[in-house]
């Protein structure tokens, strides 16, 4: 961009266009201003209390930074003797309303349609409410947190995504917190607290996937679990760990086990365990990089004693496993977490026989394994604007049933997504953003007629609102 | 290959820059001049500073929280916010040059200005120093002090004065005028006036001021009170006039 | 100053009057050519120029202002505001008030009163925090990023151009914890008049306590030594170092005045022992060796040192 012109444009009348010198300074300044006038301003509820930015504990909101990590390790506590809800101003009450009202478009390819008795391609378009969550969260005194989650779907159906309470600090030591209620598992790679929301891509894969046919009626390990854990981290937290005990249930409240689609109320028996380690560091120049590993082993029943009919106890019960690594790392402004999961269901799960029956199986049927993972990359071009784009796959390495040797794909995903958030305003009181996303997942062998692979696509334009 | 427009902007930037780190720089640090030495064809400005109308009853002030500074008033003390003689004379009023001296520079008497904390109350209440002249603070009382000053153009600090001791201190920026509090004694207060140049007088209760040995020209002077405000005038002064000049405030 | 308060027109976004310049001077730069042109985007360049310069140092660590900016904008702007003088959007429900870095007085430093901190000073705070206030402790974000933000708020202020950090105090080793180190010390107390703000037993009820203000008028109290088990309620850090440089720097913006002209450094060791018997509740060399020593804890006000009555 030239500086300067010798010798001007020579024209003086107002009205004529400026000199192309002129007309570049100006958008040269006034690049530089407004880019220097950023209002990094807060977020609700915590942002109120405490009088920091939404950007302070978020590197786009939702998705949580090393500061707000720490916060939330904490137990939603800044630690500095000024947390209770007795310092707050008393009209401060800790609460957040969230809901997207968006348009957004659904393709599917090769669906069966009765009309004709042929596959073809299904889109559907038009406005659309998101559900609404109603989220409450912070302290009740120092070192007793918690958070309740009541959230609405389409359709006005109500249910409590998440509600616990945690002990924090026990010992006055920041590696010994309790929580109990119903909680999301100590992913450091939170699916609540991520950058996508649409059909397709508004869940990670691997973090509910379960092969064709199965009956296990764990969702996976991005599902709410009702248990109690034990976390713990060091005074930054980039060292932290936690260790659950969850019900067998998937996060359904009344002791309630699903098993492939058949609620059976009151017939929990039986526990699983989830556990993570991570570990963070810094690296000077590029940011913080942490890694980690997990592990959910669990149980599910394959059949219920019955009394009239009514199931009333779960038995049969086989495992699961899903375990793996993970990474986050940040390179300034770009930052790429990178996810792999190896999972695998019992025999009797992956069949769909109750375990009283051997003879029911297959002859050599096998449990199945799949192998999965994702890349995920975000570039924040500044507090108020981000980009997202993630790859995403999970793969049968070993089907339940050999007899479907020509599907071998038989529920594998590939999928891809990208999108950007723009949040406009980011106001102590509230916040709002603009959500853009394409997403598309293809899934192997599953079209009812031809058995062989479907595309969902997702298109979405929306507007994220947290009050 | 670059024109000779583009040579002149770019030493245009490089002077401006080393320039506005100059400029940030604290001021006051002129170029070394000669000060004028009091010639005999030295002009002077006297006069009288007063006040019309009513101005508000001097408040009490109370030293109950300091049993030895109550016991050195046995009758009420009060604030010293207006310092007045008969026929309406004001005292504790600044009067100085405020413009006309243009870049001249002067140098920095030797010796001290004394400052002093008695009867837990500051003596003089409002006193004028010489920028980076030392300022001799004592504490004549039984009592610790301290002297927190807290400027706008000058560095902020706080110091601890035990019963007995003396201290000096200096500010390089010129300012009128700094307020001086003592934290453990808060009803206690008075101002420090920082000038660049020599030419400024404090009045007493008789109001009345001088500023000797002013080399002829054009003036502004300015008379500053703590509550009343500032009221200026433009003078112009020839070789050994004495030029008389009354300053009245208007009092609430 | 003219350019400080051209900046500070930017930083409000009150550009408007920049771009009313280039527009209405319009007619002069087409006139004049390429003089004009020349000379305003020097003076843009000019007083965009200091703020991006500044450094800090501490260790291998070199922080540069121009990172230090976009992390302010992410963490702080919301109380310490866009001019960095306190007064962000959330401010007024802030106690105590965020720091007003344009004034560049700051509480904790290991430098004289008046002197500006060194770079590990700041450092230290923002990595520490301020306990009992809302500003957090931000040792999650790594050290470069903590560097980068005090280069920046150093861009605040133009005395940081002007004067150089002050000297830190030197401070002597610590002399061993004795029963005449202790008493001493608490001669010290007396003689100095500690009480008078801190109380007898240190407290923070002395008889000046309930009207003493910081800089800003803001209505402070003086440190309480009795109240907790721990140092976690010091804010500028709880070793006894820090409770020497304490008293010996002064807190600036504060009442609390700096004893450095009338302790001398090893008298100054004797009052931190005495302090620390102060911390009642606290397990401590100081509170053993006072307690087998026999030494009394500090009687509360005798009559004669209340305040009088109340009022006039």
């Amino acid at each position: 961009m030239p500086l300067h012109q010798p010798g001007g444009s020579g024209r003086t009348k107002a009205g004529r266009s400026l000199p192309k010198s002129v007309v570049s300074l100006t958008l040269f300044l006034l690049s530089f201003i407004s880019f220097t006038n950023q209002p990094g301003y807060a977020i609700p509820a915590f942002a109120r209390k405490y009088g920091l930015p939404c950007s302070a504990c978020h590197i786009g909101w939702p998705i949580l930074n090393n500061f707000g990590l720490a916060f939330k390790d904490n137990g939603y506590q800044l630690g500095n003797d000024k947390d209770s809800p007795i310092y707050q101003n008393p009209a401060y009450f800790p609460i957040t309303f969230r809901v997207t009202p968006q348009w957004h478009l659904e393709n599917q390819t090769k669906v069966l349609i009765d009309q004709t008795g042929a596959e073809q391609s299904v889109t559907t378009h038009g406005f659309d409410l998101s559900g609404l969550d109603i989220w409450t969260a912070g302290t009740l005194y120092k070192n007793i947190s918690f958070q309740v989650l009541p959230s609405m779907g389409e359709g006005d159906t109500f249910h409590f995504e998440s509600a616990w309470v945690r002990f924090d600090n026990l010992l006055n030591s920041p590696w010994l917190n309790v929580k109990v209620g119903k909680f999301e598992l100590d992913n450091l790679l939170s699916e609540k607290r991520f950058l996508t929301l649409s059909n397709v891509g508004g869940a990670w894969f691997n973090y509910h996937f379960l092969p064709q046919g199965d009956s296990n009626g764990f969702g996976g390990i991005g599902d709410n679990q009702l248990g109690v854990e034990l976390a713990g981290h060091n005074q930054n937290s980039y060292s932290r760990y936690s260790i659950a005990l969850l019900s067998s249930v998937d996060g359904n409240p009344g002791l309630t086990t699903t098993n492939a689609g058949a609620a059976a109320g009151s017939t929990a028996r039986t526990y699983d365990v989830f556990a993570n380690v991570n570990q963070g560091f810094a690296v000077k120049g590029l940011g913080v990089q942490r890694i980690g590993a997990y592990g959910y082993f669990g149980q599910s029943p394959t059949f219920y004693l019955t009394s009239n009919g009514a199931p009333v106890e779960a038995k049969g019960n086989r495992s699961f496993s899903r375990v793996g690594a993970y990474g986050w790392w940040f390179i300034k402004d770009l930052d790429v977490e990178t996810f792999y999961m190896h999972g695998q269901d019992n025999v009797y799960l992956g069949n769909n026989i109750p375990a009283n029956n051997p003879g029911g199986l297959p002859p050599g049927a096998v449990g199945p394994t799949w192998n999965g993972g994702f890349v995920e990359a975000h570039y924040t071009v500044n507090p108020q604007f981000i980009f997202t784009g993630r790859y995403e796959l999970v793969h049968m390495s070993r089907q339940a049933n050999p007899t479907l040797a020509q599907t071998p794909n038989l529920g594998n995903v590939d999928s891809w997504t990208i999108g950007y958030r723009w949040y406009p305003i980011m106001l102590s009181r509230a916040g709002l953003a603009v959500h853009n996303e394409y997403s598309q997942a293809k899934m192997g062998n599953t079209s009812s007629l031809t058995g062989t692979d479907q595309i969902n696509r997702s298109v979405m334009i929306g507007f994220d609102f947290d009050y | 290959m670059i024109t000779k427009q583009q040579f002149l902007k770019i030493a245009g930037l490089a002077i401006l820059t080393i320039g506005s780190s100059s400029l940030f720089a604290a001021s006051g640090a002129a170029a070394a001049g000669n000060a004028p030495a009091p010639s005999a064809d030295g002009a002077s400005v006297v006069g009288k500073v007063k006040f019309t109308g009513q101005l508000p009853q001097p408040a009490k002030v109370s030293m109950n929280a300091d049993p030895s500074c109550a016991k050195l008033h046995p009758g009420p003390a009060v604030s010293q916010d207006f310092l007045t003689g008969s026929d309406n004379s004001l005292g504790n009023v600044i009067v100085f040059i405020s413009d006309g001296l243009g870049n001249r520079s002067f140098d920095v008497p030797t010796e001290a200005v004394t400052f002093e904390q008695k009867g837990c109350e500051y003596a003089p209440h409002v006193v004028a120093v010489r920028a980076n002249q030392k300022l001799k603070m004592v504490n004549s009382d039984n009592t610790t002090h301290n002297i927190h000053p807290l400027p706008a153009n000058n560095r902020e600090w706080n110091k601890a004065e035990p019963a007995g001791s003396t201290m000096e201190e200096s500010f390089p920026r010129e300012e009128i005028a700094i307020p001086v509090k003592c934290n453990v004694h808060p009803w206690m207060k008075s101002y420090v006036a920082v000038f660049k140049h020599p030419y400024f007088a404090v009045t007493g209760k008789d109001g009345s001021f001088q500023l000797p040995n002013l080399p002829p020209g054009d003036y502004t002077v300015e008379a500053w009170h703590e509550k009343l405000g500032t009221m200026t005038q433009k003078i112009t002064i020839t070789a050994g006039q004495t030029k008389s000049l009354d300053f009245t405030f208007k009092a609430h | 100053m003219v350019l400080t308060s051209i900046t500070r027109k930017i930083g409000r976004r009150e550009w408007r009057p920049w771009l009313q310049i280039l527009t209405s001077n319009g007619e002069l730069l087409m006139n004049t050519g390429s003089k004009r042109l020349g000379l305003t985007l020097v003076l843009a360049l000019v007083v965009a120029f200091p703020s991006w310069a500044q450094e800090a140092h501490v260790g291998d660590l070199t922080g540069h202002a121009a990172n230090g900016k976009k992390l302010y904008r992410r963490y702080c702007v919301g109380c310490h505001g866009s001019l960095g003088d306190g007064n962000g959007d959330n401010a007024q429900w802030v106690d105590p008030r965020p720091r007003d870095f344009v004034a560049a007085t700051f509480k904790c430093r290991s430098t004289p009163t008046g002197t500006l901190p060194t770079d590990q000073d700041l450092f230290n705070s923002v990595s520490r925090g301020f306990t009992n206030s809302n500003m957090p402790h931000w040792d999650s974000l790594p050290a470069q990023n903590r560097m980068d933000l005090v280069a920046y708020i150093k861009t605040f202020s133009p005395r940081w151009q002007s004067e150089k950090p002050g000297d830190p105090i030197k401070i002597p080793p610590e002399p061993a914890v004795t029963a005449q180190s202790i008493t001493h010390g608490g001669e010290l107390f007396q003689k100095m008049e500690c009480w008078k703000c801190h109380g007898q037993q240190g407290r923070g009820d002395g008889p000046s306590a309930a009207t003493l203000t910081d800089s800003k008028d803001q209505p402070i109290r003086p440190y309480n030594f009795a109240d907790g088990k721990d140092d976690s309620r010091f804010k500028c850090g709880g070793t006894n170092d820090d409770l020497y440089r304490i008293f010996m720097t002064g807190l600036d913006g504060t009442p609390m005045p700096s004893f450095a002209d009338v302790i001398q450094p090893n008298d100054a060791w004797d009052l931190v022992h005495f302090l620390r018997t102060l911390q009642v509740h606290r397990h401590s060399k100081e509170n053993d060796v006072a307690k087998g020593a026999g030494i009394k804890a500090p009687a509360p006000p005798s009559d004669k040192e209340k305040p009088s009555g109340s009022g006039n």
